[in-house]
């Protein structure tokens, strides 16, 4: 009976990731670009979400839109000033690029938003669902919802717009898709945005589960790592499923060895698949 | 090769100006402490709670003329250095000040682990130290003199609520302890199991979590499953209010919920909201104490006088354990006579009397021995006092859905 | 040769240095001393290798705990400290053939991924290592200066022998196969050059010498804890190092090393609360327009500004 409570718990957390992790997965994939500025992204959709609930009472369900536009159009800027100059430069150039950028961001928000842990408190909890001997809280369940329903929706985006067909011709070859009139620094930035968008959505609504610091940004940087390797890079089937997998192995691995191990478990389980599958459950291979 | 040359002449003209630049010995009638604090980083709200108890006692001091020793007169300065939250730089900002500023005292950084690590800079210097905010022995057990401590030791925080609890519901068995995998939490856990086990109790869970842990759903479910009557938790804020947040959404509940050292902090009431009612905790001081000395706030209520009249809200324990560092300082100065470190080392270690922070003696290692630390309970989003009985504002409730 | 002067040259005056009884100056150098370690060490593989690893901070973190486990067992310092040379060398070799079958990005996620598995494991093992709590290292009962000044000839040394090596290797058969790996991996193996073999010497020459960096450093702060000792920033900043002072270069770490420690000690003394975004403020500009860290001319600066390639 308790077997069925903690997979329960891995999904909704497994759910959860996966929106954490959707957009890195994105930039990653499509520009072989590790933006390690997307715990920050994150973060700062938290806030914007708290502010707009504490300043103006809007619920943070429905800041989702603003948060998401706020955020893509910071990546967007980013990317077409900053990242793109070095899209087609080694690995360890976009890296320590992104990173250089995260200290700047992540430092500016700490001076703003101070490092204090601050809590979204709803004036009306949704409380939790008990059925069958499971217990599970309401606004997990919420968000995860919600959170699947913009990643559906980013799929259909990428299966039958034309941007998204261009993201995806990008992402398959780039000179190609250039000849055939492309204009792969838009997309570039544009894919870029998009991963922004989800960040800042994701924060948004993660506002009401966790509590929201500019110190945070490092954990869910983390996740989406280990996400987007079990999963498979570039593709939101293989976000969700890598998300669920380590929701749900965090949850039992916990439970059986203890929450101290549950950092190890994550990643191990990352070297393990980099070493053994490092294309993820669903092999979608990202670039070299 | 243009770049590497305009370097290499900066940096040669900046190697000249640091040689230059060390600083004056301590000018005459002013006493310098030195104080390493994060200021930046996942620690800062604590630092600069430690910073504003340092900067009233040393306000309040001056504007009394300053510290008297054998005939003359000291002005107090604080000298601050932010060492980011990272401990190896706590050590080099404590080894700076020391060796470059030419503090004539030290006060440690912020927690156990940091006052631990610059210890060793202040045993080395012979620079006595006070460690406001360093309560596991393990900070003391190294043999140093030099280092002296205003936190009692973890356990005066569970025995005496072991003893309440217990002395209202004797029935109570079942108890599960869960903490954060670092010093403190991890050290204040260890002597709740112990007393637990003294007193016949049942440990039905015992757990550590890892540093940066953002879900607790595991380890809460299987809290439900041991059904505990007294959860006991430690940790820093964000944990305690986040367990606290998944305790609720899986509805777990029980008589006894103790998480130390979040409810203190007014930050964990405003984030926890009515899931904080109920909640019971223990610190080293709280503004309901009343407690009379000769340091220069002279009793309990003027100090949160003042405390609110500069800051616009009560102190908690970290801000009056720093301003305690200082009037321990100033007391041990005046008794020594002089501003020498070894003769005021002496006097620290000798020191007996009451302060606004409650009574000061020092044991053998350095850490206070004398404070009778209060147990507090939420009750209306307010903590209340409930032991000891001289200053209990409430009776403990029992009951936390 | 002239490496060999400069190098004699360098340890001389460096030297010189430790007569001078200022502690603080002596603590710079031994910082310094230590990160010319570290960057010295990470150019083997990703200068010279092209594997951007991101496993100094394990390789440091394992070899502080190992020479700390082992003088807690009453080991000789000494003896603590060789042992972590090899400890983390060992360790190197022994990882380093399953990641080093990664490339880019993959390699790069998986050397930092070691860090904090291990980071973690420490945490959990407190019956050895003290876990959260940390562990204590034996205090030297000698007058401070005496101290600053053993450490820091401690510290001098082993960045005497890195450098040492590194000349060895960029001269000698080793620096060519990493040159090969660095510029085609998979020519070189048509080749008929042993990569994987050499990869892994790479890798293991990251490690080994990181190690003591660690041991060393244990001892000279009397006490280490997990977060402290694997921390991700010991891993980037010699990175940054090396880029600032050139890439797969010789004495280029070295070079950078002085430049990132004075920059971050004049920040650090004036820029309260803003030093992160400081550093990257700097890293960004480096990427963006120095193109080969510092050796890079003004002209190519200039031309970067425009938006045209270097």
């Amino acid at each position: 009976m308790i077997y069925l409570q903690i997979l329960a718990n891995g999904l909704a957390l497994g759910g959860l990731y996966a929106c954490i992790a959707v957009g890195f997965s994105l930039v990653w994939g499509v520009l072989n670009v590790i933006n390690l500025l997307h715990g920050s992204m994150i973060v700062l959709g938290s806030y914007i979400a708290l502010f707009a609930y504490t300043t103006f009472g809007i619920h943070p369900f429905l800041t989702v839109p603003i948060a998401g536009g706020i955020v893509f159009a910071l990546t967007y800027a980013l990317q077409r000033g900053i990242i793109n100059r070095v899209i087609a430069a080694p690995v360890l150039m976009t890296l320590t690029l992104t990173f250089g950028l995260d200290l700047i961001f992540n430092n500016a928000m700490l001076t703003a938003f101070k490092a204090d842990y601050r809590k979204l408190i709803l004036e009306n909890p949704l409380g939790s669902w008990s059925f069958s001997g499971v217990t599970l809280p309401v606004d997990r369940i919420a968000a995860m919802a919600l959170a699947m329903l913009l990643t559906l929706m980013l799929f259909r985006l990428l299966k039958d717009s034309r941007i998204g067909r261009a993201i995806v011709a990008v992402r398959m070859d780039r000179d190609a898709a250039a000849l055939m009139g492309v204009d792969v620094m838009k997309i570039n930035a544009i894919t870029f945005g998009i991963g922004g968008f989800m960040a800042g959505a994701a924060g948004c609504l993660l506002s009401i589960i966790f509590p929201i610091s500019p110190l945070n940004s490092t954990v869910y940087l983390g996740k989406s790592f280990v996400v987007c390797v079990l999963g498979g890079l570039g593709s939101v089937p293989g976000a969700i499923v890598g998300g669920l997998a380590l929701g749900i192995i965090e949850s039992f691995g916990a439970f059986f060895l203890g929450p101290e191990h549950a950092v190890t478990l994550a990643f191990s389980l990352l070297i393990v698949f980099l070493i053994v599958r490092p294309t993820g459950l669903l092999g979608k291979k990202g670039y070299e | 090769m243009t770049i590497q040359k305009v370097i290499l002449a900066a940096l040669g003209a900046a190697a000249l100006s640091f040689a230059t630049m060390g600083s004056a010995a301590a000018a005459d009638g002013v006493i310098k402490v030195g104080a390493p604090l994060p200021l930046t980083g996942p620690l800062s709200p604590e630092g600069l709670k430690q910073k504003q108890g340092y900067d009233i006692w040393a306000e309040t001091v001056n504007a009394k003329g300053g510290i008297k020793a054998g005939g003359d007169t000291y002005k107090v300065e604080i000298v601050y250095v932010d060492y980011a939250s990272n401990t190896p730089k706590a050590v080099q900002s404590a080894d700076r000040l020391i060796s470059q500023d030419k503090v004539n005292f030290l006060f440690s950084p912020f927690g156990s682990g940091a006052a631990k690590a610059a210890g060793g800079v202040s045993e080395k210097y012979g620079i006595p130290t006070i460690a406001a905010t360093a309560s596991s022995e393990a900070v003391y057990n190294q043999g140093y003199k030099y280092l002296f401590g205003t936190f009692t030791p973890n356990r005066t925080l569970t025995e005496p609520l072991a003893d309440i609890v217990l002395g209202k519901k004797p029935g109570l068995k079942r108890v599960a302890i869960l903490s954060r995998n670092d010093l403190f939490p991890t050290a204040l856990a260890k002597e709740m199991a112990k007393s637990a086990e003294k007193r016949g109790l049942d440990i039905v869970m015992s757990e550590k979590y890892a540093i940066g842990t953002m879900d607790h759903s595991s380890t809460v479910t299987q809290l439900k499953a041991s059904n505990p009557e007294w959860v006991f938790a430690t940790g820093y804020i964000n944990d305690l209010i986040l367990i606290r947040k998944q305790m609720k959404d899986l509805g777990v509940g029980a008589e006894v919920v103790t998480m130390i050292a979040g409810p203190a902090y007014q930050e964990f009431i405003d984030a926890s909201g009515p899931l904080a009612e109920n909640i019971t905790s223990s610190a080293w001081w709280h503004p309901a104490v009343r407690y009379k000395g000769d340091d220069v706030f002279g009793t309990t209520e003027n100090f949160n006088k003042l405390f609110e009249a500069k800051y616009g809200a009560a102190a908690d324990y970290v801000q009056a354990s720093a301003a305690a560092a200082g009037v321990i300082l100033q007391l041990a100065i005046e008794a020594a006579g002089t501003v020498e470190p070894a003769k005021v080392r002496d006097a620290i270690a000798a020191l007996d009397t009451t302060t606004f922070y409650g009574p000061i003696k020092f044991g053998d290692t350095g850490q206070i021995t004398s404070l009778e630390p209060p147990t507090f309970q939420i009750q209306g989003s307010k903590p209340m006092v409930v032991y000891p009985d001289g200053i209990k504002q409430a009776d403990i409730n029992f009951g936390v859905k | 040769m002239r490496d060999w002067l400069i190098l004699g040259v360098g340890t001389l005056l460096f030297g010189l240095l430790a007569l001078s009884g200022d502690t603080y100056l002596l603590r710079l150098g031994t910082m310094l001393a230590m990160y010319a370690v570290l960057a010295m060490s990470w150019n083997f593989i990703g200068g010279m290798t092209g594997y951007p690893s991101f496993a100094t901070a394990a390789f440091f973190g394992l070899g502080a705990y190992t020479s700390a486990i082992l003088q807690a067992a009453q080991m000789p310092m000494a003896v603590g400290w060789a042992a972590a040379g090899l400890v983390a060398g060992g360790f190197a070799l022994l990882i380093g053939l399953p990641i080093l079958r990664l490339k880019g990005h993959y390699f790069a996620i998986a050397s930092l991924s070691i860090g904090e598995i291990l980071r973690e494991v420490v945490n959990t093992s407190e019956e050895i290592t003290g876990g959260g709590m940390g562990m204590n290292l034996p205090l030297l009962r000698l007058p401070p200066e005496v101290q600053a000044q053993a450490f820091y000839l401690c510290m001098l040394g082993l960045a005497v022998l890195t450098t040492a090596v590194a000349i060895l290797v960029h001269h000698g058969r080793l620096g060519f196969a990493f040159r090969c790996i660095e510029q085609n991996e998979d020519a070189a193996t048509v080749l008929g050059v042993d990569t994987r073999t050499f990869k892994t010497a790479a890798f293991g020459l990251s490690a080994v010498f990181s190690g003591v960096a660690g041991a060393i450093y244990g001892n000279w702060v009397h006490y280490i804890e997990p977060l402290d000792v694997f921390d991700i920033m010991h891993s980037v900043k010699p990175l940054v190092m090396v880029l600032l002072g050139g890439l797969g270069t010789l004495f280029g770490p070295i070079f950078g090393a002085i430049v990132f420690l004075a920059l971050e000690e004049a920040v650090w003394r004036n820029f309260l609360g803003v030093h992160a975004a400081v550093l990257g403020v700097l890293i960004v500009a480096m990427v963006l327009f120095l193109p080969r860290g510092l050796a890079t001319s003004f002209e190519q600066i200039a031309r970067r500004f425009r938006g045209k390639a270097a």
